[in-house]
């Protein structure tokens, strides 16, 4: 099932603009391994979630993923034949924003090759640019 | 040993001129500290790089200044990739300071063979030690680690003269039976989240 926000203070946001870099959540913190965003783009709940069904059918039991993103944002869309007008469509799926630097998932408890490997499997299934990154020295 | 970093005073302030100087391959830097006056400073890219791949944590200033110094912090670019600035500490031999230090698992966990998983929680540590002694990492063996067992900070082997900083009860490592595959919260196809305020103003609506 996709991740969704419990409560939120407005059904519809508007599109808004990706502007910058990411100054937070830009880090690994959890995990020794990341991967991390170097475009930015809406990663939605569903490819998220399939982002996580491909590591842990790769991890199986082996250490663990940690998802570094939420779908915060609701995207409307309009039904197909439909006139223009009549107000904002109804929202379709939920997204996660996501600025150049953001570390979307991390990996603790394996090692780099089963890391690199399990995030290349991942990385094909992502809308944005990613690269494979280590836990900074102190 | 400390390692050698070449320096060079630098005149220049502003953002402009601190981006002239990363293109060329340099970076800002600043000494502080012992109540003397600051320095501000130019270090060489590639110097700066080999200390930080090494676990430097203490150098030896050459050139412009000729003392030691403590790296007290660095500040990367948002990719992680390259630092922008660095502050330096002036130090002592003698002097305490207190810094974290890595810690990192050394063996296997018998818990793993049993269906357990090791989970690493805490990734660093804060330690107060002598400046010119701070160790590179601190390894915690996991061969005795069973299901259920956690090996906390006050367990921890620190080098001589070292002291903890900070609580000894914090779990550095544990190894608990691996959760079968969660499910990821979310509602149904198709539901949607409760907007916060609506059903306090339709009720309202209902009323009148």
């Amino acid at each position: 099932m996709a991740l969704m926000p419990k409560r939120v203070k407005h059904r519809k946001s508007q599109r808004g603009r990706i502007k910058g870099k990411a100054t937070r959540g830009n880090r690994v913190v959890f995990g020794d391994f990341g991967l991390q965003a170097t475009q930015g783009g809406w990663v939605s709940a569903q490819t998220i979630e399939a982002g996580r069904v491909a590591a842990s059918q790769y991890l199986r039991s082996e250490g663990r993923l940690y998802i570094r993103v939420f779908p915060h944002k609701s995207i409307t869309s309009i039904p197909l034949e439909t006139r223009m007008g009549k107000g904002k469509g109804e929202p379709e799926f939920w997204a996660a924003v996501v600025r150049p630097g953001t570390v979307l998932y991390e990996i603790g408890g394996v090692s780099e090759e089963a890391a690199r490997m399990c995030f290349s499997r991942l990385a094909h299934k992502m809308p944005v640019r990613v690269r494979f990154v280590r836990r900074r020295a102190v | 040993m400390a390692e050698a970093l070449n320096v060079k005073k630098r005149a220049s302030r502003g953002k402009r001129e601190a981006k002239r100087l990363r293109e060329a391959g340099s970076i800002p830097a600043i000494l502080y500290g012992h109540g003397e006056a600051n320095e501000s400073l130019v270090i060489v890219a590639d110097e700066m790089s080999a200390v930080i791949r090494h676990g430097g944590r203490v150098v030896e200033l050459k050139g412009a200044v000729n003392e030691k110094a403590f790296i007290r912090e660095l500040q990367w670019d948002v990719y992680g990739v390259e630092v922008l600035h660095v502050d330096f500490a002036r130090v002592s031999e003698h002097e305490r300071v207190e810094v974290k230090v890595k810690v990192e698992l050394r063996g296997e966990a018998p818990g793993v063979k049993d269906g357990g998983a090791v989970e690493h929680l805490l990734h660093e540590i804060e330690i107060d030690c002598e400046a010119l002694s701070i160790p590179e990492k601190i390894g915690v063996s996991i061969r005795e680690l069973k299901i259920g067992d956690a090996i906390t900070a006050g367990e921890l082997k620190l080098p001589d003269g070292a002291k903890l900083v900070g609580d000894p009860d914090d779990v550095i490592v544990h190894c608990v039976v691996h959760r079968e595959e969660e499910e990821v919260e979310g509602g149904a196809e198709g539901a949607e989240p409760e907007v916060i305020g609506r059903k306090a103003e339709d009720e309202e609506e209902g009323e009148e």
